[in-house]
């Protein structure tokens, strides 16, 4: 059977937490089975879509109707954005496919691309999904040939005659080997496989042969008349590639800071065929994926917070546009990333702005912003007025509707004493725990809020 | 003997922290207890130490400079923007060659006063025209083909910044400008509102006895959590200390640089501010967008100015304005302009070395490939001088790399 924290700590890692009565009904299991459970659910494939029909009857008629329809397009493009980045949260929220959904949220931080034609952007984050398990060799090549991606790192202006070295340098820096793994000669050599890439008006992927460079190219010391794909397969075959992904799977999934032994480990397992499951399965099936020294340790991205906050207390943004706004001010915009290098991660998370939002979140968004401080033996008497004195004032800011019923159903078979174990996966801090064992336990919802307004609950 | 060695340790003490030191020393009040001794120490302290500050303004969106700063003789000018083009009867008159937009009158004044100097022609090498990717090179200050995860104000934090607060952007969020590799800036427009959320007195209860503030990352969530609130609180007590009677233009940029005169007035120990003002991508129907803006900016500046002058802090601050890139030369159909290059950068202050035009206009018939001007002097010997020069640190270890100086300031 396996130890209540560590399934704890796995829901984690493969999703957003998880309710006492999800743990209830796994608890039984040994490690393999709650493992394969993981993958079993994770391996259908459901594609997030919302509607582009008018997006792409601005795109058909003539060339100069369609110019005149830019605008439209563009802007219709950007409200299409926050439609997708919304319906993405609640994917994340309420799928089954926890695992699948998770990894792609890591790759969307490793691919990183945005395009402001929407049904390019769409197409780009399905094929997240479609490869976070799968080969990773596929993977790049898929990414190679996307139109998003070949918009922006210009591998669309990568032509014979005039060279764009952008995707090329990317592709090893930041997708595959890392900077300093290669020459600048490297880049200019395979800068000339990805010559003649581009897409068609639906953005599906277009080979221009008079624009490709077949010439001879040397390239990490082999000669030939390598194309992109035989570029991404020399690569791949450097070990460094392996270690490079490994590492940051390793950084998202364990730890940020590495374990040269387990990382080594990884990488052994991938570099033998890229196969991101057998990858991922290991590191979960890993003894030392449970050691003390990675659990609760991890400092919550913007989205696992939120999302985790969603997972316990099912929560509704009566104006959707407010949780765009959060993820705005919490630093992470699901969609709209910083650059192709991603979201820093880790500490980069918190700042003096970011940390005070994040302690304060759960109970404006959950509980008027009320956090009980009443004393042990006390009854909170103000609680009920000051809701009402922020409903009344901040009310339309903080518009939400926060599903108690449910949370109180999860919780009805845990006493409230023991609810730390089911929010915190951290240890609670002495300082912290003597605060709150000072104060009372008014209910399940009021100590709910006071657990998740601690540092501790930042930590997963 | 004794004196001497007192004053020198004094000295030492007081350059690491002035404030703390005449406040709280028992050293000094026994020593000194004479007040005209200590405001007259203080007085030579605080006029060899001047703490510079430095305001940055963005121009988000790519300001069409060859509209803003005008070659008024040049037919070239006229030729490429027959309809766009700002008639010479209607220009603000600099020189016998270039002068303002209509609406930057107020920008005229300072100009007047020499507190103004133009930067023309300002860029990179192989200019991206993409507003995001050019906004990224100008706030991470690295080469045009190389990514950064943290800004050029972030890595001066990083090296000279001895709080969060020591550089604030005046608005909701961070720009990438202000994150380091260790540390952050502040982000805020309304002090009061940040110490709100801050202060709910749950937050000092649970860490009132935390001792052990460890390596790790709990323990770095805690650290973060007392800087915020001590800084919120900071920022709150000394900015509520002075409130501004100067009139600021009605709008949210207005705003932005009223807060910040309010900060630099009230003493707040900040060496870096931020604020930016959107719009620029004028497209289509440029001239009165970008008149409407241009006017926001110069009359909130010069109101901004006018505040800090008579707060006596305006020798001490530097504001410089940039905008991520400059646009086209020749006009498009729909009477705007798209992404171009090469940019005027706009540095204002009381002690400037070089007043009003600081170089000549890029010339409009040696234009790059796509018909954009050629850049002349890279934005980061900009960054360098103001840091090396202004701020007074090692810019190369801001910047990764060694840029020439310039001698504006």
């Amino acid at each position: 059977m396996m130890n209540k924290k560590h399934i704890q700590h796995l829901y984690w890692r493969v999703g957003f937490g998880m309710t006492p009565q999800q743990l209830h009904a796994i608890s039984k299991l040994e490690k393999k089975q709650v493992v394969d459970t993981i993958f079993k659910a994770s391996k259908k494939i459901t594609p997030l879509q919302v509607d582009i029909a008018e997006l792409e009857s601005l795109m058909t008629g003539s060339a100069e109707s369609m110019k005149k329809s830019i605008k439209d397009f563009q802007s219709l493009s950007r409200e299409k954005t926050r439609e997708l980045n919304i319906a993405w949260i609640d994917r994340l929220t309420d799928s089954e496919e926890q695992l699948r959904e998770k990894t792609t949220l890591f790759w969307a931080n490793h691919f990183v691309c945005e395009d402001n034609n929407f049904i390019y952007t769409q197409k780009f984050h399905n094929t997240l999904r479609t490869h976070a398990l799968g080969n990773f060799k596929d993977f790049v090549i898929a990414i190679s040939k996307e139109a998003a991606m070949t918009k922006y790192l210009n591998t669309k202006q990568n032509k014979k005659q005039t060279p764009n070295e952008n995707f090329a340098r990317e592709l090893m820096e930041l997708f595959t080997l890392g900077v300093g793994n290669y020459t600048e000669e490297d880049i200019k050599e395979s800068a000339r496989a990805f010559t003649g890439y581009s897409h068609d008006l639906k953005g599906d992927f277009v080979f221009r042969e008079r624009q490709h460079d077949d010439g001879l190219k040397t390239f990490f010391g082999k000669t030939g008349h390598f194309n992109g794909d035989q570029i991404i397969d020399i690569i791949l075959e450097n070990k460094q590639c392996a270690q490079y992904i490994c590492q940051k799977i390793y950084r998202y999934f364990v730890n940020d800071t590495l374990d040269e032994t387990h990382v080594n480990q990884m990488v052994d397992v991938f570099h033998s065929d890229y196969n991101i499951e057998k990858l991922m399965r290991f590191v979960f099936l890993s003894d030392w994926f449970y050691d003390e020294k990675n659990i609760g340790t991890k400092i919550k991205s913007p989205i696992e917070f939120l999302v985790g906050i969603k997972t316990m207390v099912p929560l509704e943004f009566n104006n959707p546009k407010q949780l765009l706004y959060l993820q705005k001010l919490l630093g992470q915009t699901l969609l709209d990333p910083p650059n192709v290098a991603g979201w820093k991660g880790g500490r980069s998370w918190i700042d003096s702005n970011t940390i005070v939002l994040r302690l304060k979140l759960p109970s404006l968004l959950l509980n008027n912003a009320y956090i009980s401080k009443a004393k042990e033996g006390e009854t909170d008497k103000t609680a009920d007025l000051q809701k009402a004195v922020f409903k009344k004032k901040f009310g339309k800011r903080f518009s939400t509707s926060a599903n108690w019923g449910y949370f109180n159903s999860q919780f009805k078979d845990v006493a409230i004493s023991d609810m730390e174990n089911y929010l915190l996966v951290s240890h609670m801090n002495e300082s912290a725990s003597k605060y709150l064992n000072s104060l009372a336990k008014v209910s399940k919802q009021e100590y709910c809020v006071q657990l998740m307004s601690l540092p501790e609950y930042q930590m997963c | 003997m004794c004196t001497t060695y007192v004053v020198t340790r004094i000295s030492n003490v007081l350059i690491m922290d002035r404030r703390h030191f005449i406040k709280n020393s028992t050293l000094a009040s026994s020593l000194f207890f004479v007040p005209s001794f200590v405001k007259a120490f203080e007085q030579v302290a605080s006029s060899t130490l001047g703490y510079k500050r430095l305001v940055i303004i963005q121009l988000s969106g790519g300001n069409d400079g060859l509209n803003t700063v005008i070659p008024f003789r040049n037919d070239l000018y006229y030729k490429a923007r027959p309809t766009l083009g700002i008639q010479k009867n209607n220009v603000i008159q600099l020189t016998d060659e270039i002068g303002l937009n209509p609406s930057l009158l107020p920008l005229k004044r300072l100009y007047d006063n020499g507190y103004l100097s133009i930067i023309n022609n300002v860029g990179y090498p192989n200019p991206n025209r993409s507003h995001f990717r050019s906004m990224d090179i100008w706030q991470t200050a690295t080469d045009s083909n190389k990514y950064s995860q943290s800004g050029w104000i972030g890595r001066y934090l990083d090296n000279y910044g001895k709080q969060p607060y020591s550089a604030i952007e005046i608005d909701e969020s961070l720009s990438l400008a202000m994150k380091g590799e260790n540390l952050n800036a502040i982000a805020t427009q309304d002090a009061k509102a940040f110490y709100n959320l801050s202060k709910d007195p749950f937050f000092k209860n649970i860490h009132n006895q935390y001792e052990h503030l460890n390596e790790h990352n709990l323990g770095y969530l805690y650290k973060s959590m007392i800087e915020a609130e001590s800084s919120a609180k900071y920022i709150y007590e000394t900015s509520k200390t002075v409130s501004s009677t100067k009139e600021y233009p009605n709008n949210k940029f207005g705003n932005q640089l009223k807060t910040t005169a309010q900060f630099i007035n009230s003493g707040l120990e900040t060496k870096v501010f931020y604020s930016s003002l959107n719009g620029f991508d004028t497209h289509a129907n440029q001239i009165n967008t970008q008149k409407r803006l241009l006017n926001i900016y110069a009359e909130s500046i010069e109101a901004f100015v006018q505040d800090l002058k008579d707060n006596n802090t305006f020798k001490d601050t530097l504001i410089l304005t940039f905008s991520e890139f400059g646009r086209r030369v020749n006009q498009n159909a729909s009477v705007g302009t798209d992404h171009g290059t090469a940019n005027n950068v706009f540095i204002i202050g009381d002690q400037l070395k070089k007043q009003g035009v600081y170089n000549n206009l890029a010339s409009l018939n040696d234009l790059d490939a796509n018909g954009d001007l050629k850049f002349e002097i890279d934005f980061r010997t900009i960054y360098a001088t103001v840091l090396n020069k202004w701020l007074e640190v090692n810019d190369e270890k801001i910047l990764n790399k060694s840029f020439k100086q310039l001698d504006f300031i």
